[in-house]
């Protein structure tokens, strides 16, 4: 365990400001703290660096999203950096996005032993990303209805789209790219091609294991708890329920802007881990606390906050649950294997960059299905 | 520090308001101020100041008649001063501001009002390239002993200025000038009010600057910017006003190890922030 862990802040007008530390005793220096934020600086993403500053092992941790945070972590002698770099991430995550949050409710000797952490991005956290960033949205859009598209041509038509110079294309379709929905290539050493390699659907489910769960652990509650969710997806008529399989053409479709809701939910770190811990059941905060290892009060304001997006609700007697469980699938997009056939016959594009297509979907999908 | 301040009328509309300081976390902020306002509307503080924390924020209130009061400041600062400030500014708005609010006249002179009151922090950050006199600068202003070492500044230093200035805080931001730490440059003018752009007075180090000059334009545009003309006792020295001309920045000459300078130089600052403040313009309502 680290020796020592202390939170900074770099604050416009004051300065490196140590927001957190312990134990209390330990003493920091300006030098130190400058060293270590200039590690981090000459790296753009989140990241990890180990420093030996005026004899000390320094792990410190920054994440991209919260700039001018670091949390850092004093290692012992004895401790292999190579070993604690994914938990010192994990608990790095945690502690930036608690702070943030609310930082009376960070302490961090509980952190420390009890290894608490906050899971990097996973897939579905990826995709939210895209419907957060709206030129991805629309890129995304778009090379849904290419299919395949050239780099070049893309540039140009987000820019009359969003009637602006400045548009980088590189930074609209990085989220595409990080989440593995698009791959660009540059095919025969000429042309950057953007290849649509999955689709993405994003929805309220049913939260069916959790129903099934809440019928063998609280049968009292068990029959609340299904009359709330079907109050969600079929209330009874004239209202007309959630039911995301109606196709609408609409943009202002309250589909559409659902998704951007499920996308926000997925996207907040500590709110997709409380939301994460009742996708398997109903739970009351303590018991979602000792689950999560999230403070109480962390998950209590979590769960006020996916109430208000209608997501979980109090079903009595402290428990919570989910009524819809928001879900970001990936699907492979058979519909471009068409696109395909009819742009390489209209020579739109070369029998290579068809081909390239062809294969980057066999790499990604066999095995899958 | 008061970070920014926001008059709302009887149906929670904005009169007045101001920011100093951009903050991460501002749409959060201003999601939480809309919603704040809407519930503060239905309740009676009875002439009361309160508080609130919201993330790295403290957010204070008060209302008077249909107005409502909102300053947000940082945690670290004294509580006691900020709402003694916000008595200030509630007491000033409803004497000379009010009756003009409520019958849509415009506010001339709260805006002043309102600096006077509200700003408690300066920041002026130094920069220049390694070796032309920054760190000497900051021990010149802060009245210090020159140290006998030439000890190169590791990322920024920042010192707080003895004297005040209309009753805010001068924070000195010395920026390393090795090219080693450039990358750090831009983010560390962050809401600077005033940068002084140290040379060394030899041509080379001055068309260098101009790089600077640019830096500052592009980074903190609303920033005053003032050229020193240093270690003017060489006898390769350009004068101020051919370093002036070069940069295209007000330019003033200076000797950091000289302790004469001292009291011009805060002279400038003192002025430049002043100036500075007359320019600043309210963000719209």
């Amino acid at each position: 365990m680290p020796q020592a862990v202390f939170v900074v802040h770099l604050d416009d007008y004051q300065g490196f400001i140590v927001e957190k530390r312990y134990p209390f005793s330990f003493s920091l220096n300006e030098k130190l703290l400058n060293l270590i934020f200039y590690e981090h600086e000459k790296e753009e993403k989140e990241s990890l660096r180990y420093s030996e500053i005026d004899n000390s092992r320094i792990v410190s941790f920054v994440d991209r999203s919260h700039p001018r945070w670091m949390a850092c972590f004093v290692l012992s002698a004895q401790e292999d950096y190579e070993e604690l770099k994914a938990e010192i991430s994990g608990m790095g995550r945690l502690i930036l996005e608690l702070m943030i949050e609310d930082p009376k409710t960070v302490h961090l000797e509980e952190i420390l032993k009890n290894h608490s952490v906050l899971e990097e991005a996973n897939e579905e956290q990826r995709y939210a990303q895209v419907f957060l960033t709206p030129s991805s949205a629309l890129v995304l859009e778009k090379i849904e209805s290419e299919g395949i598209e050239k780099a070049a041509k893309l540039a140009i038509w987000l820019r009359t789209q969003v009637q602006s110079d400045s548009v980088d294309l590189r930074e609209a379709i990085f989220p595409l790219m990080n989440s593995g929905l698009v791959k660009v290539e540059v095919v025969g050493n000429v042309t950057e091609t953007v290849f649509l390699v999955k689709d993405v659907f994003a929805y309220r489910a049913p939260p069916v294991d959790a129903i099934t769960r809440a019928g063998e652990s609280m049968p009292k509650l068990a029959g609340q708890y299904q009359e709330r969710v079907a109050e969600f997806f079929t209330p009874p008529p004239p209202s007309r329920g959630y039911n995301p399989t109606i196709p609408s053409n609409d943009p202002n479709s309250p589909l559409v802007e659902d998704r951007e809701k499920i996308a926000r939910v997925v996207s907040r770190k500590i709110e997709y881990k409380v939301l994460d811990s009742l996708r398997d059941e109903p739970l009351t905060v303590k018991q979602i606390s000792e689950k999560t290892l999230l403070p109480g009060e962390i998950v209590q304001n979590a769960l006020l906050s996916l109430e208000s997006d209608r997501v979980a609700a109090q079903l009595g007697a402290g428990v919570w649950a989910l009524i819809a469980n928001p879900v970001m699938e990936s699907f492979m997009p058979e519909f471009v294997l068409a696109m395909i056939a009819e742009k390489l016959s209209a020579k739109e594009i070369t029998r290579e960059i068809a081909k390239r297509h062809l294969e980057i979907l066999a790499e990604t999908w066999s095995g899958e299905q | 520090m008061i970070r920014s301040l926001y008059i709302l009328g009887q149906q929670s509309n904005v009169i007045y308001s101001k920011e100093y300081a951009k903050s991460d976390s501002r749409d959060s902020l201003i999601e939480f101020l809309v919603n704040l306002a809407h519930f503060l509307s239905s309740v009676n503080l009875e002439g009361k100041i309160e508080y609130m924390s919201f993330s790295t924020a403290r957010v204070f209130y008060a209302s008077r008649q249909s107005f409502i009061f909102i300053f947000t400041a940082d945690k670290a600062d004294d509580t006691a001063q900020i709402e003694e400030r916000m008595a200030q500014l509630v007491e000033a708005f409803m004497k000379d501001f009010a009756a003009l609010a409520e019958a849509n006249l415009p506010l001339e002179g709260l805006d002043a009002k309102v600096d006077e009151i509200a700003v408690t922090m300066v920041k002026v950050a130094i920069l220049g390239y390694a070796g032309v006199g920054k760190t000497t600068t900051l021990h010149l202003l802060r009245g210090e002993t020159l140290p006998l070492v030439h000890d190169p500044t590791i990322g920024v230093s920042i010192k707080k200025l003895p004297d005040e200035v209309q009753n805010a805080n001068i924070v000195l931001w010395d920026l390393a000038g090795q090219s080693r730490f450039s990358i750090l440059w831009a983010k560390m003018i962050a809401n600077a009010q005033v940068v002084i752009i140290v040379t060394d007075s030899t041509l080379e180090n001055v068309l260098r600057s101009k790089k600077l000059v640019s830096l500052v334009t592009e980074e903190v545009p609303e920033a005053k910017m003032i050229g020193i003309a240093n270690k003017q006792d060489l006898p390769t020295a350009l004068t101020p006003e051919r370093v002036g001309q070069i940069l295209g920045i007000p330019t003033y000459e200076l000797v950091a190890i000289d302790i004469s300078y001292r009291d011009r130089l805060i002279q400038i600052i003192r002025k430049a922030i002043l100036e500075g403040k007359a320019e600043t313009k309210p963000i719209p309502a």
